[in-house]
């Protein structure tokens, strides 16, 4: 008997913890975003209603949406061709094997403030153009950060999920055979089609799991829109805040309801993914 | 085997722990009751600890606190100042509203730094202790009463729920190399941003300079504060933001980055101005550039001004919560920090360098000697300019409105 419930009291502070801290959490915060504060209070939808009858929460979903999908796909493709280039270098470049996990470290708005310092119009690359004469006041260097097209963001987005992608991606490249390349070779292939026939089919569940990963967060995070989006139209996540931190604490529920909104989009999305990853795996009989 | 008991003791000690947390540390204090003397208040206050929470942002402030204060408090009443730094004080308020609605009697927090709207929200949600204020001899001695940037606080009155602390004026800042004359009016600053392209702008509200400076151009556009400090209806509302909606967007093709967006936060701001990619830059605090200057951030030709009618000023304030542990610690300590060596050293700009909120004609001759001695530096106002330029801020409720509506009308444009 204590044998069989050793484990589950082992797992007991854990779980505790996840479920105070996480569920309860995430229970209050759905129940106020419900204008549900004590038990008394009637449970309604009125915060949901009422944000998204605004113009200004769909501009800024449609800005979110577009920084986060070109942010995902540009690091998808880029991991993806840096992780090749991992491979078939692994041996000879230490160096950039070292490089490419800095970006692993550092967190998002550390990469957000470099990004910054770097491309200012009065930052360190303007400096070099104002010293080799290109420029001759800070106005005149292109617009990099804090831009409507949301160019500063992807940008760090870009440094930073590249070599996530390139490192979920290496060790299931790692697992093919140099071999398998030689017997693709003797039964006529060429490079591009051992690549197209080969390897892609074994990395895309994987690259798609990633992809995904790098959405959701770039969806929904918060730091790098703040420091270099542009006052209007505001990321979802930074509008979030923007409500929650307001004098007006009947605005913390408009808040949680944009906050449960991001989660909600971001988990329809994950469904969709684990489908079609699966619908590939098994029609096509791709993946491991 | 011997490790595996130790786990399993861990977990039921990890347990007993978080069921039991919350109850095992509330401190049992005296109760302080309102015919308390002042003289017993101090006697109960000996050998305390008062929690004091207070937003942690400000390197300055936190100097001033754990360098001169609780070295002092500590020496002269036996006291323990613990400063606890926060980020927003409406945290405070959010707990304490849920301790109010759970009915906890004794509270963690001691001592709070409010104004504002949180004041307000303090106020109407009945989160602070009862009226004290009179009760501090150094409030009776030295403060004036009936001032009303006292009384009100952004238009509400305070009715000695809170203690003022200091006092803060709205300024601004520019290089006097590159700027020979700073505008010194709305009008004016509109005209220069005209000449000079590119070489101005604003944090974009909410931060709180940014929304300080909408309001400081409301008061020019309207040419009078008067009308701003009760609260307004809608049409009224109108009336007075659509000439100010009006002038910031005339104003805004001029801007730095030709108005398509603000900085986000003040720091950005002064990022922005420490660079030289603008040329003014504000602040909701006279001493701020003499600070800047002193950390080899802002060029060291940069000089203050203020407004032809005025800047806006505020005064902030202390405050006990409703279910303080330590009332009679936080009083002393308040009294204190009320004390005239306590807001001269306040003054100083080796520690923080902010306006005094008492009134320096009730200070002693010697003290006013001595007051006149501490060097400001060339990047700060004197304090006779700073006074004679001081208009009150609006009512809390216009904060919020302007910078909803700075939004509407001049950000989305």
């Amino acid at each position: 008997m204590w044998q069989n419930s050793k484990p589950y009291l082992f797992l007991l502070p854990a779980i505790t913890m996840i479920f105070v801290l996480f569920v309860m959490g995430l229970g209050e915060g759905i129940s106020q975003s419900l204008g549900v504060y004590s038990s008394t209070d009637k449970l309604h939808f009125a915060y949901y209603v009422q944000l998204w009858s605004d113009p200004n929460t769909w501009s800024s979903l449609k800005f979110t949406f577009k920084i986060a999908f070109l942010s995902t796909l540009s690091s998808g493709i880029l991991g993806l061709i840096l992780s090749v280039v991992l491979l078939r270098t692994s041996d000879q470049t230490p160096l950039l094997f070292k490089t490419l996990q800095l970006p692993l470290l550092l967190p998002h708005f550390i990469g957000a403030y470099f990004i910054v310092l770097l491309c200012m119009q009065s930052g360190f690359l303007a400096r070099i153009a104002y010293l080799l004469g290109f420029i001759s006041d800070p106005s005149q260097f292109p617009i990099l950060v804090n831009d409507h097209w949301g160019l500063g963001i992807i940008l760090t987005y870009i440094w930073k999920e590249t070599p996530f992608i390139a490192w979920m991606l290496y060790p299931v490249l790692k697992r093919i055979q140099n071999t398998w390349w030689d017997a693709a070779r003797l039964s006529g292939a060429n490079r591009f089609q051992y690549m197209r026939e080969i390897v892609l089919p074994l990395v895309f569940p994987t690259w798609l799991t990633s992809c995904f990963i790098v959405f959701a967060f770039t969806f929904s995070a918060f730091e790098i829109p703040y420091l270099l989006g542009v006052s209007y139209p505001q990321a979802l996540p930074v509008l979030s805040y923007e409500l929650f931190t307001s004098g007006d604490w009947e605005k913390r529920s408009l808040a949680l309801a944009l906050s449960l909104s991001i989660a909600f989009i971001t988990g329809i999305l994950g469904f969709f993914t684990y489908i079609l990853g699966k619908r590939i795996r098994t029609q096509k009989g791709v993946g491991w | 085997m011997f490790k595996g008991r130790k786990i399993q003791w861990l977990s039921v000690i990890t347990l007993l722990l978080l069921v039991t947390g919350c109850s095992l540390s509330d401190p049992v204090q005296p109760e302080l009751k309102a015919n308390h003397s002042w003289q017993e208040i101090t006697e109960l206050a000996e050998t305390t600890q008062v929690n004091m929470h207070i937003w942690g942002g400000s390197e300055a402030v936190n100097r001033y606190l754990d360098e001169w204060v609780k070295p002092r408090l500590k020496k002269t009443y036996n006291i323990d100042l613990n400063r606890v730094p926060i980020q927003d004080t409406q945290d405070i308020l959010q707990k304490l509203r849920i301790e109010k609605q759970a009915g906890k009697k004794s509270g963690s927090v001691d001592m709070i730094w409010i104004n504002g709207e949180n004041f307000k929200l303090a106020k109407e949600q009945q989160l602070l202790s009862s009226p004290f204020v009179s009760r501090l001899p150094h409030y009776n001695q030295y403060y004036d009463q009936t001032a009303k940037d006292m009384i009100f606080d952004f238009g509400e009155p305070t009715e000695g729920l809170e203690a003022p602390w200091g006092k803060s004026q709205f300024v601004f800042f520019y290089d006097s190399a590159k700027v020979k004359k700073p505008p010194q009016t709305l009008a004016e600053l509109k005209e220069w941003v005209t000449q000079n392209p590119g070489k101005f702008t604003y944090p974009a509200p909410p931060d709180f300079t940014g929304s300080a400076f909408i309001r400081q151009a409301l008061y020019e556009t309207t040419g009078s504060y008067e009308p701003f400090t009760a609260e307004l209806d809608e049409s009224a509302l109108t009336r007075y933001t659509s000439p100010l909606w009006k002038s910031l967007n005339e104003m805004k093709p001029f801007l730095w980055r030709d108005g398509k967006t603000y900085p986000e936060s003040i720091a950005k701001l002064d990022q922005l101005y420490a660079n030289g990619e603008v040329w003014l830059t504000m602040g909701y605090d006279p001493a701020k550039a003499a600070n800047q200057i002193q950390k080899g951030h802002f060029p060291k030709t940069t000089r203050s001004f203020v407004l032809k009618n005025g800047t806006l000023s505020n005064t902030h304030y202390l405050a006990i919560p409703f279910n303080a542990s330590n009332e009679a610690g936080a009083l002393v300590t308040i009294n204190e920090l009320l004390s005239p060596a306590a807001q001269m050293t306040k003054y100083d700009p080796n520690y923080w360098g902010e306006e005094m909120a008492l009134d320096i004609q009730k200070l002693s001759s010697e003290d006013q000697k001595r007051l006149r001695e501490i060097d400001r530096g060339p990047a700060v106002l004197p304090s006779e300019v700073l006074a004679k330029h001081r208009v009150p801020e609006t009512s809390a409720k216009l904060v919020e409105q302007l910078e909803q509506g700075w939004k509407e009308h001049v950000a989305k444009q």
